[in-house]
């Protein structure tokens, strides 16, 4: 199967226009990946040069390199092209250290658990 | 001869089919529910639906009392693309004849 | 190949794409492929607030299997030839 042949390049959904460009990777995880497109197939597997993953906690955010990433097509869920010149984040965010975003991610997972877990303890503490 | 076999129901679908045109309900993944017009489908059970009501039910966890609360929320839209993969079952519109 | 030869037909118009996710994005309809994969254009997100790393996506592509709903403009839809070519390709099996 070709990619970006000659029947396809006109009103094509392939991704050859994002070739090169500075992307945001959407995962079906929630995770935001940014990178450089590379590569691609029919699957929507991507190869992203210079990939990091942008970490928004609230309204603190920070970019933590990974390097070079093979990302396979059925966990991608959006491909965007990021507008260059254009704020990529609102100007409320505040970038921060990775050891602080690390912080703020474990404590509000912290606190999705509490709620969890204080969900099951009333759960048997309800008799009717 | 054509009627008939427009009519005949071997499988499944047929009975979608006999629905083109009618008002469906459609029970959806992840708490959803639509009721509308069936206009047009295919073997993945992709629709267009017309003139179609969404129940979304989700249960939110009091902050402070920790108890559930049943929250339906309803929506209209005019026209509606379902992808197939999320459909758990389509029934038709009842007949009473 | 009814809803691909449908979405080719929409191409230029506004959609919304409802993921699976819950992102819902509006935006001009570019181009689809046979997956339903889905190319937008001067896209927004609705609801922007809870989804600040869209901010400056103005294009954007989005794997057809993450779709749960799009909405179409009602000026593009045509009842009657849906119906037809939905009992044509029942026919066709």
């Amino acid at each position: 199967m070709s990619w970006a042949g000659a029947e396809d390049t006109f009103l094509s959904t392939s991704l050859a226009s994002y070739l090169d460009k500075k992307l945001l990777v959407l995962l079906r995880d929630g995770r935001k990946l940014l990178g450089l497109l590379r590569s691609f197939d029919q699957f929507a597997n991507v190869v992203l040069e210079g990939a990091c993953e942008r970490v928004i906690v609230g309204d603190l955010y920070c970019d933590i390199p990974l390097g070079l990433y093979v990302i396979r097509g059925e966990n991608v869920v959006l491909i965007g092209e990021l507008e260059l010149g254009k704020e990529e984040l609102p100007p409320h965010m505040t970038l921060v250290p990775e050891a602080e975003i690390k912080r703020a991610q474990k404590a509000e997972r912290d606190a999705t658990d509490l709620k969890g877990s204080m969900r099951k303890r009333m759960e048997f503490l309800d008799f009717d | 001869m054509a009627s008939e076999e427009e009519s005949a129901v071997k499988e499944p679908l047929d009975l979608i089919r006999l629905s083109l045109d009618e008002r469906i309900y459609v029970k959806l993944r992840s708490d959803r529910e639509l009721r509308g017009k069936l206009h047009a489908y295919d073997q993945h059970l992709n629709m267009i639906l017309g003139d179609v009501e969404e129940v979304v039910t989700s249960i939110e966890i009091d902050d402070e009392t920790y108890e559930e609360i049943v929250r339906t929320t309803k929506r209209n839209v005019p026209f509606l693309f379902v992808r197939g993969d999320g459909v758990i079952l389509v029934s038709p519109p009842l007949r009473t004849a | 190949m009814l809803f691909f030869s449908y979405f080719k037909e929409l191409v230029g118009r506004e959609v919304t794409v409802e993921l699976k996710n819950d992102l819902a994005i509006r935006g001009t309809l570019h181009s689809v492929d046979q997956y339903l994969n889905i190319k937008l254009e001067n896209t927004r997100v609705v609801d922007q607030e809870k989804y600040p790393h869209m901010l400056s996506v103005r294009n954007c592509f989005i794997r057809g299997s993450v779709v749960r709903y799009v909405q179409l403009p009602p000026e593009g839809v045509d009842v009657e030839l849906l119906h037809d070519a939905t009992r044509r390709e029942a026919r066709g099996g």
